[in-house]
């Protein structure tokens, strides 16, 4: 979408946002929607006093749109009572702004749902702790054991990029590597790789590192990419391993990674 | 404002001034119709086949080995479909690249809908085409290849004479696209073995609305549009002689200047990654470290988006790309750089700056002037990219 088509007041929140940041207190609820894969997401921070929005904060990932739907949706609420504010939608938001681009109206139009999402839980009395750099992809406190799935048509690629044990690390020097989350030894293989090759992919269904504090402190650390809530579905490749399709748990869809190598770690 | 600064080459470039001095009397005084036969037309016919032999002169071509279309999307198309069409008998595979650019692409699906199988050869990180990888997806049925020469967006060059070599003596055409390497890189048909070459006339600074196809003698083809013969059956649609000449005339240009042009060129991309990688953390260079276009500099800052970084840039007055989703029409992010392996919210916080001719080193100031309180801005409004 060409950004000549977003109206004057679109481009003034876009450059002057208002309300960016965040809050802090008992006071203080955090609503959050979007997902970093489409290329949004959006945390509000509401403020309530005798049930009124007395101050509101937003952090936004997204692009021009998202930006300013954020911005202008605080310049609306701020004062608003809850029920009031749960009445502002994202048509209010865009009319607001003097229209948007069809194409952004639905990707990037969420701050409304955010703002809803912080009274919810407000309401709810649901905290939602801010995201840390790496828990972006992932919301939430998981704590579980690593579920072994069964990836149908992966001995197929046995020998030519799928690895059932790395026994040397340089085999896999320079390759795209993905690494399945199968509980700490997989998680320090992964770390090793990086000794190796840029590129390593850890890939858990978790939506947290359901590993031990040091080891999951040094993966965030480290250049090792950590994809939450994802479900490895098949390999697919020709003659070897080209790429895999993943299943992505929270948003519900499928996608496809280019990668040269797969660590599948026996049980 | 201060004056705009443009860094998009790959998008569009400027017509040369010289190339329009050359146009014009072409479009009032030799105005006529090659096909015609008064003096008229046979003048235009002299100018036709001039300017077809100064643009097969600089790719090494014969005259006759060069025919105009209106683009290298056109080239594209009439290589692939023509190719395809004329030789079913011999087989229903092509092969494509997946990092192509995205009209590669879409003819790959059209040809799929039409019956003809169609294979893509996925790069690796570097965007780079591994000719082993090619060579495992030729079969008996195989009739063509086809394979960028750089990618436009993220300047990796790929290995052509490597891939020309190993498809020698199979019976299978390899068709490359040269679009983002003309100008830039020394393209010779009698060094290369390629059998189809597709060409855009604005890409080396000639007026837009212009392409050519390479087509090696020998080499069979059937049209891909109908009408009244011209360009030998191949391309019918009186040629629009004053673009011809315009194509002629920038080539001869770039032919000229590239020994001088593409090292000023190459000195200030490399000064602006080396200040982008030093200047602002987290962030990356995407495609191949040295195996690239000179004129190429493609980054990834992490923890935002790009269009709101080209948003920003726009109003420092300077113009850029992206291959961010949300600056596109589908709302997909690059296909180019996802097939290098990265995740979509990586492909998303990417920008793209490209030289050319008119580059100068003061564009680079005005750059990294504003690039990192930018990047910086966003990156505090980002929920994504915290520093503790």
């Amino acid at each position: 979408m060409k950004s000549t088509q977003y109206s004057e007041k679109t481009l003034d929140h876009f450059r002057n946002p208002r309300n960016v940041g965040t809050l802090e207190g008992d006071d203080v609820a955090i609503g959050r929607v979007g997902n970093p894969v489409c290329g949004d997401l959006m945390e509000m921070y509401i403020q309530v006093v005798d049930d009124r929005i007395a101050d509101i904060r937003f952090q936004t990932f997204g692009c021009g749109s998202a930006v300013a739907t954020s911005s202008m949706t605080t310049e609306l609420v701020k004062g608003m009572t809850l029920d009031e504010a749960l009445g502002v939608t994202r048509g209010n938001v865009a009319d607001a702004l003097d229209g948007l681009p069809p194409v952004k109206m639905h990707c990037s139009n969420l701050a409304a749902d955010a703002l809803h999402d912080a009274i919810k839980n407000w309401r709810s009395g649901k905290k939602l702790n801010p995201l840390t750099a790496e828990e972006v992809a992932g919301v939430g406190s998981g704590c579980a054991v690593p579920a072994v799935t069964v990836i149908a048509n992966a001995d197929d690629y046995l020998g030519k990029g799928l690895f059932r044990q790395v026994d040397d690390i340089n085999d896999l020097s320079e390759k795209r590597t993905l690494v399945l989350d199968r509980g700490p030894a997989s998680a320090k293989l992964a770390l090793e790789l990086t000794k190796v090759t840029p590129r390593v992919v850890f890939l858990t269904e978790l939506d947290t590192l359901g590993l031990p504090e040091d080891l999951s402190g040094e993966i965030k650390r480290s250049d090792v990419k950590v994809l939450y809530q994802a479900r490895l579905l098949s390999v697919l490749g020709e003659g070897e391993v080209e790429k895999v399709r993943i299943h992505d748990l929270d948003e519900d869809n499928d996608y496809e990674l280019f990668v040269d190598a797969v660590v599948l770690l026996e049980a | 404002m201060p004056e705009e600064v443009y860094l998009d080459y790959q998008s569009a470039k400027p017509v040369d001034p010289r190339v329009v001095e050359a146009m014009l009397p072409y479009f009032t005084e030799s105005f006529g119709n090659a096909a015609s036969l008064h003096s008229v037309g046979d003048r235009a016919t002299e100018a036709l086949e001039a300017s077809r032999a100064r643009v097969a002169a600089f790719i090494g071509a014969e005259p006759d080995e060069v025919i105009f279309t209106s683009g290298a999307t056109e080239s594209n198309n009439l290589a692939l479909i023509g190719y395809a069409n004329r030789n079913k008998r011999a087989g229903d595979h092509i092969i494509i690249s997946e990092v192509d650019h995205i009209s590669m692409l879409n003819i790959g699906k059209y040809l799929e809908k039409a019956g003809f199988r169609v294979s893509k050869v996925p790069p690796d990180q570097f965007g780079r085409i591994n000719p082993a990888k090619l060579r495992a997806r030729i079969t008996d049925d195989t009739i063509l290849v086809s394979v960028g020469w750089a990618s436009n967006e993220i300047g990796t060059v790929q290995p052509i004479a490597e891939i020309a070599e190993m498809l020698k003596g199979t019976g299978v055409a390899l068709h490359v696209d040269a679009v983002a390497a003309e100008g830039l890189l020394p393209i010779d048909m009698r060094a290369v073995p390629v059998d189809l070459l597709s060409l855009s006339s604005n890409d080396i600074y000639g007026p837009p609305g212009l392409g050519a196809l390479y087509i090696r003698k020998g080499v069979k083809l059937g049209p891909i549009m109908m009408g009244g013969g011209q360009e030998r059956g191949l391309r019918s649609g009186t040629e629009p002689l004053a673009l011809i000449v315009g194509m002629a005339e920038a080539a001869d240009i770039a032919a000229a200047e590239m020994a001088t042009e593409v090292p000023r060129i190459a000195a200030m991309r490399d000064r602006l990654v080396s200040a982008v990688l030093s200047t602002i953390p987290d962030s990356h260079l995407n495609g191949h470290p040295t195996g690239r276009l000179p004129n190429n500099a493609h980054f990834r800052f992490e923890g935002i988006e790009g269009e709101s970084l080209l948003l920003s840039m726009r109003d420092e007055g300077i113009a850029v790309s992206t291959g961010s989703a949300c600056s596109s029409k589908t709302l997909e992010p690059s296909h180019t750089l996802i097939s290098c392996g990265l995740l979509h919210e990586e492909a998303h916080g990417s920008l793209e700056f490209t030289f050319g001719r008119f580059s100068q080193d003061s564009e680079i100031d005005r750059v990294m002037e504003v690039l990192p309180g930018i990047v910086l801005r966003l990156r505090r409004m980002s929920p994504l990219y915290k520093t503790d």
